[in-house]
């Protein structure tokens, strides 16, 4: 039973390899802004940094060796099947960042869980939307009201004047 | 002996009806914060901390310490039912804790962590009350140089060099390295790898990577597999914590080794965080079911947590005799003892002992009372898992991403949150361990003013790790324990005897 | 339908109601102090202190919260109430890191973004040393700390900031030389110095009181042109007053205090600035403000409106020379 691979596991060793390499080469080069050597009174702001930085871009390279020419079987990193339900969840948490970054935590919350629900558990409409406003309404009684800590608001709140 | 006499009177102060009733309030308050990502003791004692102007002293610490016992221990739950640690100290209690939990046994993990969490909290009050006045001599002998070799020492103990892929380990803690140096720098005063964005002035949250890489990742994984969290068939009921309560006495060598251990880096300055790591390393490499860690082990659910409460409630000594706070809610307090007149320090135990004394008392009976209620909420916190996924895990999400926004109120930690909840799927995936990446993350940055703080002192000389015992003592168990698998070898080779082999300890 | 609502409140967005008029504006929800320090530090104490002095009064009629943002030494803070640009619920309680981080450090505010509203109290800087050390005043310190030759150590709170800067005026003024050692706050300093592990600290009185007490650190003397009002003892023998000033042990050092500042967002309403500076002169009048200034033995001077712009300028300006000389300065 082979199931169709998505994405192979080399390809994402490569990936993530070339990722954290950039990832190395940018603390090198955010630490240089410093001095990197080890002056009188030991290391200076930039020692570590920069050598954590280079250290990350060695490893990164090896790892990008065994990627491209170890030795391993054709595994694979997400089935199409699987990488289909991936998607389903982190596309709507990706929508309700977007939603929510616009129109508030609030606005955002209640629209995820109702499209959630709705689209993706089956649920009715009405239960949808009532749960999301019961999540939405405990989220404002315990943070800004009992606890004093504001969520992020939209324009929608910004004009009732809640907070 | 002095100090038990204290403590008596310290319980005729604590044991009013008043008190206990605070106790109660403080207790399940903290609880409520502990459970929700998006709060934590910090924020709780905030809040409260305006009501305590108008009480006496020892009412007000004594709510406001049993609000922290409460959020300890709500951390846990959150660690094991959804793999979120709330508080970095609850991070190692995810490893076993959340596999437990999957595998139907979400009743017996909690159990098991508030049992062991309560016993190494009893262990830490016995040590503050029975060796007070030496903890805090011995306490004054720790500088920088001691601090780093703590710190090494923690670190040495969870990271074993012979994990699955060493140099998949090693680009994983020295990307927490990295992430810890964001911010200001406490020795030079500039701010370093912010690339002129302000959202990184202070720093990378711990907050939100662990959110992401464990929250986030870990749904996204459980999404993949086409699971729903199994184990709703588990039955939840009063007589489960009972019997997991019976079954603690056998796990004797997790809870002592826990206990040492926590009691120790509480009273140096490790801290909880690294007392739950370091715990979680040693039972893993010296237990005999290492075998079982990391897929759902008791053990490793006790060894974190009682480390973790052994520290959090040790390191209440150096904050009242030293005014050292060993956590974000130990400062906050510490705040709150100035506001009531009192100056934390040495004289604090003699001008103050009804405060004292009535404090610690208070830890003993502020415990049993967070212990006892908080095992009464496991069988409710179990039913969340009742609940269909379909429903709870985009609720976890919006909580999450809620977590994120409080750390700072900024927006861009929602992309971050996001951002590290993939980096933790596809790391996860390719067996990047991310354990060690957040242990490098929350002590890198404290590892690192202490070494260049030992630098300045000794202008650049490294013997300053074995100017003195106590320094060299701790700087040579780190190397020993980093460099063990040699010597297990060497031991098998020349006795042939069958040492604790040193089973990678396999950082996920 | 439900669209349609959301769609007409943001179209309504632009026709928000106007805030109230100019003369009386007043805190209509909760409002947020935010500490530019760690918890358990002077900020965060001065901060709880103003609290506790409006709420018992009941100066206003809306909730407070205390919130620390210590990052990046207190940037965080002052970036996070300039991010609220004309919002005067949130107020930002510093030093003068106000003016002196945007010096040091590359970051994206101005002391001249905020609008001061006033500085409460002034922190006093002393020298300390351990408890059993054989120095007696300035001067047998500082000439020892000469002919050691640059060994002893000086623990400080931060990096490039007001104990470092105290730290170079010594230097300066007796030409003895210290290895600087910034820690994470003067509480960290204190311990350091009491445990034996530096020889000396410039901390604020209220930093080093309880180690005092407990005679495992001494003050030598105060940077103030006069001696500390008398007080209750703090130690069997001695009280605040009984310390005397580094200028009458031959310092060349006039005087060296922290203001302790309180300011608004940008474009907050002139009306906002004078509601907020008038409770705070209410608030400098309590008991509990006394008992505050007693207590953490600083000198309580209220400054606001045009004494306080002058005050900051000045400072200001003469603190930029001192970190142009040192190479300190970034912007």
């Amino acid at each position: 039973m082979t199931e169709r691979a998505l994405v192979s596991r080399a390809t994402m060793e490569i990936a993530t390899a070339l990722a954290t390499g950039a990832a190395g080469a940018a603390v090198m080069w955010g630490s240089i802004e410093h001095d990197i050597g080890w002056g009188d009174s030991g290391p200076a702001a930039g020692y570590f940094p920069f050598r954590i930085g280079a250290l990350i871009v060695l490893g990164s390279l090896a790892n990008l060796g065994f990627a491209l020419w170890g030795r391993h079987e054709h595994s694979v990193f997400v089935t199409a099947e699987q990488g289909k339900r991936v998607l389903a969840f982190a596309l709507p948490i990706l929508g309700f960042v977007i939603v929510s970054l616009f129109l508030g935590m609030y606005l955002g919350t209640i629209l995820y869980l109702f499209f959630v629900m709705v689209f993706q558990g089956g649920y009715g409409p009405i239960r949808a939307l009532a749960l999301g406003i019961a999540v939405a309404v405990a989220m404002r009684l315990i943070f800004p009201l009992w606890f004093k800590v504001p969520l992020l608001i939209g324009p929608l709140e910004a004009w009732l004047g809640l907070y | 002996m002095d100090n038990l006499g204290s403590l008596f009177h310290g319980f005729g102060v604590a044991l009013t009806w008043y008190h206990v009733a605070l106790m109660l309030v403080g207790v399940l308050l903290g609880i409520l914060v502990g459970v929700l990502p998006g709060l934590g003791a910090p924020n709780g004692v905030t809040i409260l901390m305006p009501l305590t102007f108008t009480m006496d002293p020892v009412s007000a610490i004594i709510l406001l310490t049993s609000m922290y016992w409460g959020a300890l221990f709500g951390g846990s739950t959150t660690s094991i039912l959804f793999n979120i640690p709330g508080e970095p100290s609850s991070v190692a209690t995810t490893f076993d804790g959340h596999p437990m939990a999957k595998q139907g046994q979400a009743v017996e993990a909690l159990s098991f962590a508030f049992l062991s969490a309560g016993f190494g909290a009893l262990v830490g009050v016995i040590v503050i009350t029975v060796l007070s006045g030496w903890v805090t001599r011995f306490a004054l002998r720790f500088s920088s140089p001691e601090y780093f070799a703590v710190y090494f020492l923690a670190f040495a103990s969870f990271i074993g060099l012979a994990g699955a892929n060493p140099v998949k380990t090693l680009v994983s803690i020295l990307l927490g390295f990295a992430f810890a140096t964001v911010g200001m720098d406490t020795i030079s005063g500039s701010l370093r790898l912010t690339f002129g964005f302000d959202e990184l002035l202070r720093g990378i949250s711990f907050l939100i990577v662990v959110i992401g890489l464990f929250g986030i990742g870990e749904l996204l994984l459980t999404m993949e597999e086409g699971l729903k969290f199994e184990g709703v068939k588990a039955k939840v009921s009063l007589s489960g914590v009972l019997a997991t309560l019976a079954r603690l006495p056998r796990y004797w060598v997790a809870l002592i080794r826990g206990s040492l251990v926590g009691v120790w880096m509480g009273i140096t300055p490790g801290g909880p965080t690294a007392a739950s790591f370091m715990s979680y390393g040693l039972a893993k490499r010296f237990s005999r079911r290492r075998a079982n860690f990391g897929k759902g082990e008791p053990e490793g659910v006790i060894a974190p947590e009682t480390a973790d409460h052994g520290a959090g409630t040790a390191a209440m000594l150096p904050m009242l005799a030293l005014g050292i706070p060993g956590s974000a809610t130990a400062a906050v307090m510490m705040g709150g003892l100035m506001i009531w007149g009192l100056n934390p320090g040495p004289m604090l135990f003699i001008e103050r002992p009804d405060f004292v004394w009535g404090l610690i008392a208070s830890m003993y009976l502020g415990n049993v009372v967070a212990v006892v209620l908080v095992l009464a909420t496991v069988p409710l916190f179990a039913a969340i898992l009742r609940i269909p996924f379909a429903i709870i895990g985009p609720v976890i999400v919006v909580v999450c991403f809620i977590g994120a926004w409080t750390v700072g109120a900024s927006k861009p930690d929602l992309w971050f949150a996001f951002f590290f909840g993939l980096v933790g799927y596809v790391f996860k995936k390719l067996d990047y361990p991310v354990a060690p990446l957040v242990l490098a993350l929350v002590i890198g940055d404290k590892a690192e003013d202490a070494f260049r703080q030992s630098m300045l002192m000794s202008q650049g000389s490294l013997r300053i790790f074995y100017e003195n015992p106590l320094v060299g003592t701790i700087t040579t168990l780190a190397i020993l324990l980093v460099t063990w698998p040699l010597w297990a070898m060497l031991i098998e080779r020349v006795w042939g005897v069958r040492t604790a082999r040193v089973q990678p300890v396999d950082l996920e | 339908m439900r669209l349609a609502v959301i769609v007409a409140a943001v179209a309504a967005l632009g026709a928000s109601p106007a805030p109230l008029s100019a003369q009386e504006w007043k805190p209509t929800k909760p409002v947020e102090f935010v500490g530019a320090a760690g918890p358990g530090g002077g900020t965060d104490i001065f901060a709880r202190a103003v609290q506790l002095a409006i709420q018992n009064h009941k100066l206003i009629d809306q909730p407070i919260l205390v919130a620390n943002k210590g990052g990046g030494s207190g940037a965080e803070a002052f970036v996070y109430v300039k991010a609220a640009t004309g919002d005067p619920h949130k107020l930002v309680f510093g030093t003068s890191n106000l003016y002196t981080l945007p010096m040091v450090a590359k970051v994206a505010f101005k002391h001249t973004d905020f609008l001061p509203v006033a500085a409460m109290v002034f922190d006093e800087f002393m020298l300390w040393v351990k408890g059993d050390a054989p120095y007696s005043d300035y001067k047998s310190y500082t000439a020892a700390a000469k002919s050691a030759n640059g060994t002893y150590k000086m623990a400080g709170a931060l990096s490039k900031d007001t104990d470092q800067t105290l730290t170079r005026y010594i230097e300066k003024d007796t030409g003895a030389k210290f290895i600087y050692i910034p820690y994470r706050s003067g509480g960290e300093a204190s311990v350091q110095l009491s445990g034996g592990h530096a020889n000396s600290h410039v901390n604020n009185p209220s930093e080093s009181v309880g180690h005092w007490k407990a005679g495992q650190v001494k003050p030598l003397c105060v940077f103030a042109k006069e001696r500390m009002p008398k007080g209750a003892k703090v130690t069997e023998t001695q009280g605040w007053s009984d310390i005397p000033t580094c200028k009458e042990q031959g310092a060349g050092i006039e005087e060296y205090q922290m203001p302790r500042t309180v300011s608004l967002p940008p474009g907050s309403p002139q009306a906002a600035v004078e509601f907020w500076a008038g409770v705070f002169k209410k608030v400098s009048e309590t008991p509990e403000w006394k008992e505050y200034l007693e207590r953490t033995a600083q000198t309580g001077r209220y400054m606001a409106g045009a004494d306080l712009k002058a005050f900051i300028e000045t400072d200001e300006k003469r603190t930029r020379k001192v970190y142009e000389d040192e190479g300190w300065l970034v912007n």
